[in-house]
């Protein structure tokens, strides 16, 4: 083995190790947002009804106070907001019940953060700034260079001048044609 | 052995970052304003607010599922709420964030859309989502206060 080849393995193998938590975090996030269109990623939401007995308070407190009570929550809310007069809407932390005065119809709505794939898709989509910028281009730079020192891993029929040749032009060819299908069709 | 410090390392990170976040987060640039502008007063005389910066704050009424691109903070009068419309993927709003205070810093944008350019955008938004658009029922031209966002603090 060379020592062009020898070093070159050396680095596709090391950086490899060292990429392979982050190829994992934007390959499984990437998945995820790429469907965004379909789901929340980053959180689940589960609706459930209630029914309470209408509220007759006139201001907006005894509204409040009336609903707490008919609801059975000791707590305060962190907010409360009317978007007309005959709804209030009480915050809690991920929590926010719909009350609709004249009829007491309720929607409580739940939201939860999707543990770990929140996380993933935060780092993802560079949600931190500031230094993750920074680590997420060496991580890209790292990406550019296992690429290449891959095509020279193996030589021979395996290697690029053989079997890797082709797979290579496939891989090119995939985005080509579908951009050119995309502009054109 | 490298397992165990692993593991440490990774619980004292988890705790780092989720004491970091209990304080209240700051999204987008930094807010500049010191004194906040009312909603209502914005909502009572849009046009004297148009194109200019302002700061406000309130409750975090509602907030885009999708994409995080906006979110409605309530005003200071009943019924009333102004939308804080931010850059797809410069600023993210979490959707936990409803029910959360805010204080929010940007430029009033007031503008109004005629009946075909309403028809226009219904279309356009019922084709990409799916859902049932009745261009009968656009009847006037409409007018949208809302902020172009560049900062937040939200706790």
């Amino acid at each position: 083995m060379g020592i062009v080849r020898k070093w070159n393995n050396i680095l596709h193998r090391d950086i490899g190790y060292m990429i392979v938590a982050l190829t994992l975090v934007y390959g499984i996030s990437g998945i995820a947002v790429n469907h965004v269109q379909d789901w929340n990623p980053n959180f689940s939401k589960e609706q459930e009804f209630l029914a309470i007995q209408p509220i007759h308070g006139q201001t907006r407190e005894e509204i409040i106070r009336e609903s707490l009570s008919q609801l059975q929550i000791a707590e305060e809310p962190d907010n409360a907001f009317r978007p007309d007069s005959s709804t209030l809407e009480l915050f809690f932390d991920g929590k926010t019940y719909t009350i609709d005065l004249p009829t007491g119809n309720v929607l409580v709505e739940k939201i939860q953060q999707r543990r770990v794939l929140y996380e993933m898709n935060q780092l993802h989509l560079n949600a931190p700034k500031e230094w993750w910028t920074y680590i997420a281009d060496v991580y890209a730079l790292s990406l550019i260079i296992v690429a290449i020192t891959g095509l020279f891993v193996l030589k021979g029929k395996n290697g690029i001048t053989g079997r890797g040749a082709w797979l290579t032009t496939i891989g090119i060819l995939i985005p080509v044609c579908y951009w050119l299908y995309y502009l054109y069709f | 052995m490298f397992i165990k410090h692993l593991l440490s390392l990774l619980i004292i990170l988890f705790i780092f970052t989720h004491n970091s976040f209990a304080a209240g987060k700051s999204y987008g640039k930094k807010i500049t304003l010191k004194k906040t502008t009312k909603i209502s007063h914005i909502l009572a005389e849009p046009k004297k607010f148009d194109g200019k910066k302002v700061l406000v704050e309130g409750p975090i009424v509602d907030v885009c599922e999708h994409r995080g691109c906006w979110m409605k903070i309530g005003s200071d009068k009943e019924f009333e709420s102004i939308k804080f419309k931010v850059d797809d993927g410069v600023i993210v709003i979490p959707m936990d964030a409803k029910g959360k205070s805010a204080r929010a810093e940007g430029i009033v944008s007031v503008k109004t859309t005629s009946v075909s350019e309403q028809i226009e955008q219904g279309k356009k938004h019922a084709k990409e989502t799916g859902e049932e658009f009745d261009a009968s029922t656009i009847t006037e031209p409409k007018t949208v206060i809302m902020l172009k966002g560049e900062g937040a603090v939200i706790k």
